[in-house]
């Protein structure tokens, strides 16, 4: 065990402390954060200024606690000041609105045409006649208005919903994505680091004195570990961004199950695709070679992600979405797509999980057999069953 | 005393027979001397001794005892394929395949320091390998088999790409090693340093073991020759009758298969003329590989033929 510590501590040392890594981690934060602050300036700034709208002190000030809390129910920015208007009415400087008029029958004077205002006022107005109205006939106005409140539809979508809801496809999409860029990444690590032990020979020292499983192991450990600080590094300013331009309000999704399934798919595809393909790297003998190797591998994960971005949005619980789910090298991005749109049963996340757990061992059997059929032959590429035969 | 003993290995890739009942013995303190041409099997060997490959037959016994991971781990080992992580510091790297074989972290940096300073990279030890000469690439792997105090050392072809100075440098190492009771086996084409430096000699030639014995006892398999040498304008007329080889300039080499007839192939040439000196050849091991190596090629193709 401590073997493939040692041999995990170097691969995870050589990487992460590499100029490379260090430089291109620095730019990708970069583009992250810096990409949040720009996009806010071009959404318009994401979090609103406050607006001025003056009320008649005299005329409308039962009117304010209405609209303060019409304003309120719309999320709308305004800050109500109690004045004095003189006759003529004049916007001072940094004020949208004025209100005169009378509580029942308030009079709006605009620089601009603003439906908002207009709408918060007629709100405000209607529900203070409908309080001064219940009083009048010896109501209780908060009885009603808790009455009111209650008197909502409670609607059931019937049939599948055809519509795409775009803040679950984007939150869904996101993870897969993230999934495949550092699985890719991390995978493509591992099997140039199978490859430069072998071209540089450093492994035949190393195997007298280490098992071919220890080697793989703590290759695969140290690149995983790796690969897991790469993702926070990538993903948390990703989330500070989404945070940051407020995107988060748009998924239902809470942002807490959208990163439990990618750890959790992280690490099951992880052992799954490092394992399986850091085995099979070792049939190549020259890192122009490796292409044999990782255009299998790209495929396997392409083709699931195109699935979960196109069969899922479409098709959240239908069948063929249900029996790919289950199947170990499609689940890593079925399950978190479906996640995100809610579209899938406890059961079937737990059977996923449980049916790539059992898939491992094949894989790092089939790897290590590869692997110690392979590692040391170098003349040429291998094929899979001579290195089967071999091991 | 420790002793090695590879026994009856056999391995095959696939119709190639590349090791065919490889035997030999090393003890504790000796150097043994492995030759033989390329693709005759040296490098199989020392693979399967250091467990890098399986043997389809045979074992390799250490103090008695099959050589398993743990013992392997005591092995000091160069491979033919010289191997290093190119982007790897040269300290931090023998740091690191010392503490594979177990060593702590503290003992694993002070060998380190001792072997760079003893193999004279001292001065790279903060560089990546492949910053090296090719030269001194080889010394750090040198130090690499050396660095965890091995208690066996098998080295493929340790002095092929090395300067004068530095292969005295290995050889006073390996000696060293000797002499501290560490058995050491090691390849060379360089077959002076062979015989210099070794007490026994093994000859494999495709996938047999020849030949294997200290120098002398390779020698007293062959049979004795003679070097006769006549004096200035004497001629040994006789020479063809006994199958004299003629070097030139009245000298001719012959051989005898005992003392008698030695005497007697002095005795015709005396007959000729007066004979300036009659002396023994010792051969050189070139020569005693050249033949041995020439004859078992005989055998196998004959074999072959049959």
């Amino acid at each position: 065990m401590s073997t493939i510590w040692l041999v995990a501590k170097r691969e995870f040392r050589v990487r992460a402390l590499s100029k490379a890594n260090v430089i291109t981690s620095l730019i990708m934060l970069a583009i992250i954060v810096g990409g949040a602050f720009v996009g806010r300036v071009f959404l318009g700034g994401g979090e609103a200024v406050t607006e001025v709208v003056h009320v008649d002190r005299a005329a409308v000030s039962e009117l304010m606690p209405y609209l303060e809390a019409s304003a309120a129910q719309r999320e709308a920015p305004l800050e109500f000041v109690a004045v004095d208007t003189p006759a003529e009415p004049a916007l001072a400087e940094g004020v949208v609105a004025i209100i005169g008029g009378s509580a029942g029958q308030p009079e709006v004077f605009l620089e601009d045409e603003r439906g908002d205002i207009v709408e918060i006022t007629a709100a405000a107005a209607s529900a203070y006649v409908l309080d001064r109205e219940i009083s009048g006939l010896g109501g209780d106005p908060a009885e009603v208005g808790q009455a009111l409140a209650q008197a909502v539809p409670t609607v059931t979508l019937l049939g599948d919903a055809d519509e795409l809801d775009p803040g679950s496809f984007f939150a869904g999409a996101m993870v897969i994505i993230a999934l495949l860029f550092i699985l890719i990444q991390s995978a493509s690590v591992i099997m140039m680091g199978v490859v430069e032990e072998k071209v540089s020979r450093v492994v035949e020292i190393l195997l007298a004195t280490v098992r071919p499983s220890e080697l793989l192991g703590g290759k695969i450990l140290g690149v995983g570990l790796f690969a897991l600080t790469q993702a926070v590094t990538l993903v948390a300013p990703m989330i500070f961004a989404a945070w940051y331009l407020d995107i988060l309000k748009y998924v239902e999704v809470g942002i807490g199950p959208l990163l439990a399934n990618f750890a959790v798919w992280f690490l099951l595809g992880f052992a799954l695709y490092a394992i399986l393909f850091g085995g099979l790297a070792a049939l190549v003998s020259r890192q122009e070679d490796l292409g044999s190797v990782t255009t299998p591998m790209m495929l396997l994960m392409m083709a699931p992600l195109y699935l979960g971005i196109y069969l899922v949005p479409s098709s959240p619980d239908g069948t063929v979405t249900k029996v790919l789910t289950q199947i170990p090298f499609f689940a890593p991005f079925m399950v978190p797509m479906r996640t995100a749109f809610g579209a899938i049963a406890g059961w079937e996340i737990a059977l996923a999980v449980v049916l790539c757990l059992a898939t491992i061992p094949v894989a790092v059997w089939v790897a290590g057999r590869v692997y110690v059929g392979a590692v040391l032959n170098t003349g040429g590429s291998m094929n899979l069953g001579e290195a089967l035969r071999r091991a | 005393m420790s002793v090695l003993d590879v026994d009856g290995l056999t391995k095959s890739f696939g119709q190639v027979r590349a090791l065919d009942g490889v035997s030999f013995q090393v003890p504790a303190g000796g150097i043994f001397g492995f030759v033989g041409s390329n693709g005759a099997g040296k490098t199989t060997t020392m693979r399967i001794i250091l467990g890098v490959l399986r043997p389809d037959a045979g074992e390799v016994r250490w103090d008695g005892r099959p050589v398993d991971l743990d013992v392997r781990r005591r092995i000091g080992y160069m491979p033919e394929e010289r191997g290093l992580y190119p982007r790897m510091k040269v300290g931090e790297q023998l740091v690191y395949l010392a503490r594979l074989h177990g060593l702590s972290p503290e003992a694993a940096r002070t060998a380190m320091e001792h072997w760079t300073d003893v193999l004279g990279v001292a001065h790279r030890r903060e560089d990546h390998v492949e910053k090296l000469s090719l030269g001194n690439q080889q010394r750090v792997q040198l130090a690499s088999a050396l660095v965890h105090d091995p208690e066996l050392l098998v080295l493929d072809e340790p002095f092929s790409g090395l300067d004068p100075v530095a292969v005295d440098v290995m050889s006073g190492v390996l000696r060293e090693r000797a002499q501290q009771g560490v058995p050491v086996i090691f390849s060379s084409h360089q077959l002076e340093l062979v015989e210099r430096l070794c007490d026994r000699v093994g000859i494999i030639s495709g996938g047999r073991m020849v030949a294997d014995g200290t120098i002398d006892e390779l020698r007293a398999t062959e049979t004795v020759q003679w070097l006769l040498v006549m004096e200035p304008g004497a001629v040994w007329k006789g020479a063809d009758a006994v199958g004299a080889a003629d070097l030139g300039g009245g000298r001719w080499r012959v051989e005898a298969k005992d003392a008698s007839s030695a005497q007697a192939i002095l005795a015709s040439a005396m007959k000729d003329g007066a004979v300036a000196e009659f002396s023994q050849v010792r051969p050189s091991l070139t020569e005693l590989y050249r033949d041995v190596v020439t004859a078992s090629d005989v055998v196998t193709a004959s074999k072959e033929d049959a």
